[in-house]
Order: C-alpha cells, then structure tokens, then sequence
C-alpha cells in the first residue's frame, strides 16, 4: 500500500518504465481516477460516461510519464492532467454535436438508427478474423518476448517524425530487398545493424535508436504474420524513399 | 485510418496503424484483435510545449503584475504630476506636486517668479517645504516684507488631496512666519481700494429719514419689510447707519447724546 508522498513518488518513477508497475499504480487508483472523471462529468460513470472514463485513465499515465518531482505533489498534477484532456477530449467531441448516433432510437418503430442500417458484415468471418488475428498477435508478442522486447516497449521507441519513420522504412526495404538479413535477425536474435546501414543508407544512430521498433516491423514481415501485414497495407516497397 | 488492437492494459492500449506506427492510446473497451478508428492517442512525454508556453506566459504575466506593482504602487504616486501649488507672493510660482506631495518641477508665472526661482533645486521637497524656502527666498530678495501677504492655491488631484496639501502648506507657513505675512489659502484676495476721501462739508447733515424709501413694488402686501421703529421725536437724531461707511467725518461725533444726558447737563450748569 502506498502511503506517503516519497512512496507515491517512488511507485511513480517505477511506473515510468515498468509497464507491469504501470498497470498496478493505475489499478490500486483507479477511484482517484473515477473521482475525478466524475467531478468532471458531474453524473456516474455507469450513465454513459464510460468512453470520458477511458481518456481520464489514458490522462492519469500520461501523468505518470510526464511527472517530475520538482512539479509538486503527483496527485494535484494528475488531477489537472485529468481535467485538461477531459476538455481536450470534449472540445474535440464538438465537431460531431448535431449528428445522430446510431445508438439513438427513432423512426415509427423505436428502433436505433443503426439497426435500420444494412449489416453488410459477415459477424461469423469478422469473429474468425478477430480470432485468428488474436493468435498471430499473441505469437507475434511472444516472439518479440524472446527479443526481451513488448507492445509497449515498441510503442514507446516508434518514431515520431515522418522523417525518421521514413528512414526506419528505408531499412525495412533493405532488409526485405535480402531475406537473408530476416533470417539471421529471427536466428541470431540480433539486428544486423552494419548490414542494414550499409544497404539502406540510414544513419546507425537513427537505427539503434529504434532499434527495438525496427525488431518489431522487421520481425513482422517475416515468414508467419499475414494478418499483421495485410494490415501494414501503407508500407508499399520503397516507401521510405518516396516520402523521403 | 484503422488500427489494429495489439495490447490491452488498464489505463491505454497498444494499438498497430496501417503505415506501421505503434502508437498507445485510450483502452475504450478494446480487445486484441480489434480494428478499431479515431483513437484518443497518448500525447508524447516529449510534448512539452504547451508546458513551456505556459511557463513564458506565466512568466510574462508574473513581469507585468511586478511592473504594475512597482508602477502604479511607486512610480505613479512618487514621479507622475498629480497636481500644482501655485504660490502667489507677488513673484508668482507654480509647483507641480506628486500624489504623495513631491515636488517634480518648478515653473516661474511672472518675471519675478523667475527671478525667484533662479538657481533653487527644490526637486524632491514636499509641498510645504518648498513654500516654506521660497517665502524665504523671498523676504531675501525683497519680494516680501514684514506684513505682506502670501496665497497658497492647490489645483489638479481629488479634493482632498487639495486640502491636505494646502492645509499642509498653510500650516508650515504660518508657524514660521505668523509674525510677519498674512497667508490665505486660495487666491490672493483683491488688494483693498483707496477711499474716496470726502470733504466734511455740513451741509449733508443728516436728514432724519424715518422711513426707508419704500420698495417701486405698490402692492400694498404686507411684505416683512422691516420697518423703522417709531420715533419718539422727530428730531434729527444722528442714524446709526452713517457708522458703517468709511466716511470718517461723522465718526468723530458725539454718539453719545442718547447714551447719558451729560450735555444737558452741562447746559445747565452753565
């Protein structure tokens, strides 16, 4: 149980770089955060605030990852995070005020707008894809695992510039360009880093940079993940030059 | 843009675009292996911009609160003319006064205010000092002799600043020189006319005129027109009246006819 100010802090900074202390900080607060979310919305969460929920929860890690000790005490600074992109979250929702929803109900017969609507989705294929996507994305997971690498750790170290994003595709090109690159990736566990800055041209700083992120999209474009890269359908070959 | 659900946790979600990124955004009820639009993105730890705009404005707001503080809290009542003192002896001199009574500047309205004021730094003094060294300067030069007189008259600011500084002024002045000068507060009062000096010819005896001359109006009303006493005697009796003016002839008189009988007592006895 945290308890003071300095193990609040403590488990803060923990929760910076341990996804696992994360998830344990955000669960032993999740009160904190409902509180807050409902001061906000002044009605419960149960009475169709569950989306405004999730944004305040998304607030609170961001507070985790944007905290220092010099800004004062953590929880006044996550409750401002909290109440900032709450408003963020509504302003944005504005431009939709005036559109019905499809969960609305109308028409003669009470129906929601949506159930007037042709299903053209084959719920039997959709929940074979879910499926199935779920297990590539479970192996794809547990293979990052061997690389000591997860989700997180790659969301964490994609690029953010289109720039750098563009350079990362420039390697992925090589590396698909000579599969034999791939293959001593997924048997040595290692990125052929002099190889790849040698084929594709990019900087060896931008590449061990991200390193962990080019694990990731190289490792997906290797033999086994068709769904992953059905879904990576913006990554056409030489992408990276042409944005470059 | 779809996004493909990888990862679930409590507070976001890992979620895989079509261009390759991996990006983490708010777990609104995701499931791995959804396809999921319009995420509510996790903002970069690096986006600290609006922290730092918020530290400038905060800082700008912080510079401009100090300097209304030290402006309108120092400057404005110590170096801003709030109003003037114009000392009128016969040099004549106007002081431009601060809010907390500073003299800011010294400006002649004669010549001889110029002369006065020649070579006298008086930046700085309150009000009442000022008045006080330029009265000496002036029973220096010659301007003010024993009896004369000073006006202090205070222009410009809220009345009551004005009557504290000319009560101010008046205060110092009259400690210091009671003896010798007369200060009004206000202007200079209009120097008293000659008298007409008049001949004290007898003929313009005193007409015993027992009646004021009745107003033009004839109504008749009884308007509460004072009317004379009754006389006991129509004698010429001397009429009070002829005391006010300054027609010095008729002072010398005998008043006293009515006061004691003493003249008819030395008629008698003579």
């Amino acid at each position: 149980m945290v308890r003071t100010e300095n193990d609040v802090v403590r488990a803060v900074y923990a929760a910076k770089t341990d996804p696992a202390a994360a998830d344990a900080f955000v669960e032993q607060y999740m009160p904190f955060v409902r509180s807050e979310t409902v001061k906000f919305t002044r009605a419960a969460i149960e009475a169709g605030h569950e989306d405004e929920l999730s944004v305040a929860l998304l607030a609170f890690y961001e507070a985790i990852l944007h905290y220092e000790q010099g800004r004062g005490a953590f929880f006044p600074f996550a409750a401002r995070a909290i109440r900032n992109r709450l408003i963020d979250h509504y302003r944005a929702e504005r431009r939709h005020r005036g559109h019905a929803s499809l969960q609305e109900t109308g028409g003669e017969d009470g129906r929601e707008f949506g159930d007037t609507l042709p299903d053209t989705r084959d719920g039997i294929a959709d929940s074979d894809l879910r499926l199935a996507s779920r297990q590539e994305i479970a192996a794809f997971g547990a293979q990052l695992a061997e690389f000591g690498i997860t989700f997180s750790d790659v969301a964490d170290n994609c690029p953010k510039q289109d720039r750098t994003l563009a350079a990362c595709r420039r390697v992925l090109d090589h590396a698909r360009s000579a599969p034999e690159l791939l293959d001593r990736l997924v048997q040595t566990r290692r990125l052929p880093v002099g190889e790849l800055v040698l084929g594709s041209g990019v900087d060896k700083k931008t590449i061990e940079r991200h390193r962990k992120y080019l694990v990731a999209i190289l490792l997906a474009f290797t033999n086994g993940y068709e769904i992953i890269r059905g879904h990576l359908c913006q990554i056409a070959p030489q992408g990276g030059r042409r944005t470059a | 843009m779809n996004y493909l659900v990888l990862e679930t946790h409590p507070a976001y979600a890992v979620l895989l675009d079509e261009r390759g990124r991996f990006v983490k955004a708010a777990n609104r009820g995701y499931r791995v292996g959804d396809r999921v639009q319009d995420p509510v993105l996790l903002q970069a730890a690096g986006r600290a911009v609006p922290f730092r705009f918020a530290a400038a404005g905060g800082a700008l707001a912080g510079l401009a609160a100090c300097f209304c503080l030290v402006f309108f809290g120092y400057y404005q009542p110590n170096f801003t003319a709030y109003g003037t003192l114009r000392l009128q002896i016969n040099p004549e001199v106007e002081l431009a006064l601060s809010r907390t009574d500073r003299v800011l500047s010294l400006r002649p309205r004669n010549a001889d205010g110029a002369a006065l004021i020649e070579g006298c730094d008086l930046a700085g003094q309150t009000g009442a000092q000022a008045a006080d060294i330029l009265v000496d300067r002036a029973f220096a030069l010659g301007y003010l002799e024993d009896g004369g007189a000073v006006a202090v008259d205070v222009l410009g600011g809220d009345e009551e600043w004005q009557a504290e500084t000319g009560s101010s002024v008046q205060q110092v002045l009259e400690t210091h020189y009671a003896e010798t000068i007369v200060v009004y507060l206000g202007e200079m009062p209009p120097e008293p006319t000659p008298s007409p000096v008049v001949s004290p010819t007898p003929s313009p005896a005193p007409t015993p005129s027992p009646t004021p001359s009745p107003s033009p109006s004839p109504t008749p009303a009884p308007t509460p027109v004072p009317t004379p006493p009754p006389t006991p005697a129509p004698t010429p009796a001397p009429v009070v009246w002829d005391d006010d003016d300054d027609d010095d002839w008729d002072d010398d008189w005998d008043d006293d006819w009515d006061d004691d009988d003493d003249w008819d007592d030395d008629d008698d006895d003579d």
